[in-house]
């Protein structure tokens, strides 16, 4: 069976500061037919966008940025960090079902393009087939997402959480997840 | 696909509800939650002569099923209450108990009924302008308690529940657990929750129910919800916390003299 995403248009929509912006991004998602049809699923609601969009539609940035505890990882364009599940092992993503909920994909526009900012190796970006529509961002293979609990931009505390049947770590450039020393 | 009943498939709910909630499907029916076999042949919620759908049909509210998984939550704090106290009197802790409630919290709540909250609704309270601040309060709530379960489920072991110094942070990691989520999930029980049903119309909200419903199954599988119960159950009788009437107290020193 399909899987059907959470209402949540990404996991920024949750935080107020970035409601709006979000709320556009969904928009501007149904009135061009990227996101997924309303009556695709009750559960997708009238914003039915999927994961985090980058407002606008077309274009996807990702950053490199130092966060406090972890050094510089891999952001999206407004400084959320961005997460790799294990589990998705460089090849597909695994998250689904309420899965999705807390960890919303970084979801990649239909006719959007990628574009790597400072520190970010271009070669390394790609996008996946998301199960339940649509294509996810990635980074030398690992699908990325973001995080519930990351209210604020600079923040990774998701980092290093066992969750979902799955360890969440935050990417360097280099493409590496940060997986602490045991 | 449109989420509703799976031809062939009764719904989780239906089957908890024919099975003895027939007055929770009536007031679910009455309050338009009803689910039939499509959204287009879901009565009508404004009709107050709607009749009631067959109990097999019914579907908890999304709202209520949440409120049902804090239930099991609730059930699990009052486990970590016990475990604390034990604790704090020098007594005996079973790592098998405390490793088994974390789980429970870790499966269960955060790694399930959180992420429905997570992604359905707060999102549709923020979209709506409502409870903002709140949410994103929640959410905060949310991401420590996963790592305070983390945490317990590291130290869930013989060496951890017999070392002096492991005991205390243990205590102390239940106890800030316990103190954060209980008016966490009464704020949800009593606010967010009904604001939710307030900006969801009510045949959303029925879909939803049945979205959820399959959510879990997909998840846990059948009977899910009994079966965490069970668990927590066992957990209970394991820590002497499970006959209800332990807790009655006594009160003829509130009764008025004759």
């Amino acid at each position: 069976m399909r899987q059907s995403r959470p209402a949540n248009p990404g996991r920024h929509p949750v935080v107020p500061p970035r409601a709006g912006v979000a709320l556009a991004a969904a928009l501007i998602l149904l009135a061009c037919g990227c996101g997924r049809s309303p009556s695709s699923s009750a559960a997708a609601g009238p914003t039915a966008a999927g994961g985090k969009v980058t407002p606008g539609g077309t274009t996807v940035t990702i950053m490199a940025r130092s966060l406090p505890g972890v050094g510089t990882v891999l952001v999206d364009s407004q400084g959320y960090a961005l997460y790799v599940f294990a589990p998705d092992d460089h090849r597909a993503i695994t998250c689904t079902g309420t899965c999705l909920g807390t960890w919303p994909p970084l979801m990649l526009p239909a006719g959007g393009r990628l574009a790597a900012g400072p520190g970010v190796k271009s070669m390394l970006l790609g996008s996946d087939p998301d199960p339940a529509g649509g294509r996810v961002v990635t980074y030398d293979g690992w699908p990325l997402y973001t995080y519930a609990g990351d209210v604020q931009p600079g923040q990774a505390s998701g980092q290093d959480i066992d969750l979902n049947d799955g360890e969440w770590y935050v990417i360097n450039p280099s493409g590496q997840p940060l997986i602490p020393a045991s | 696909m449109t989420i509703g009943q799976r031809p062939g498939r009764p719904g989780r709910r239906a089957v908890l509800l024919s099975a003895g909630g027939l007055a929770a499907g009536a007031a679910a029916a009455s309050a338009g939650w009803a689910l039939t076999t499509s959204p287009a042949a879901a009565p009508d919620p404004a009709s107050s002569t709607s009749p009631a759908p067959p109990a097999d049909l019914a579907v908890i509210p999304p709202d209520d099923d949440l409120m049902r998984e804090h239930g099991v939550l609730k059930r699990v704090l009052l486990c970590y209450r016990e475990m604390t106290a034990r604790i704090q009197a020098g007594g005996p802790l079973d790592a098998r108990d405390l490793h088994d409630a974390a789980l429970v919290i870790h499966d269960y709540i955060e790694g399930f009924h959180e992420g429905l909250e997570e992604g359905y609704v707060f999102p549709r309270l923020v979209k709506a302008g409502q409870l903002t601040s709140t949410v994103t309060t929640l959410l905060v709530q949310h991401a420590r308690g996963r790592v305070i379960t983390q945490f317990l489920l590291g130290q869930a072991t013989a060496r951890g529940v017999t070392s002096p110094g492991t005991r205390v942070r243990i205590a102390a990691a239940m106890q800030a657990f316990d103190r954060m989520y209980e008016p966490h999930e009464a704020r949800e029980d009593t606010v967010v929750f009904p604001a939710f049903r307030q900006v969801v119309p009510a045949r959303e909200l029925a879909d939803l129910g049945q979205h959820f419903a399959d959510l879990e199954h997909q998840q846990f599988g059948t009977d899910e919800f009994a079966a965490m119960v069970a668990r927590v159950a066992g957990i209970e009788q394991n820590l002497g916390i499970y006959d209800l009437a332990q807790f009655t107290p006594q009160v003829s020193q509130y009764t008025p003299p004759t």
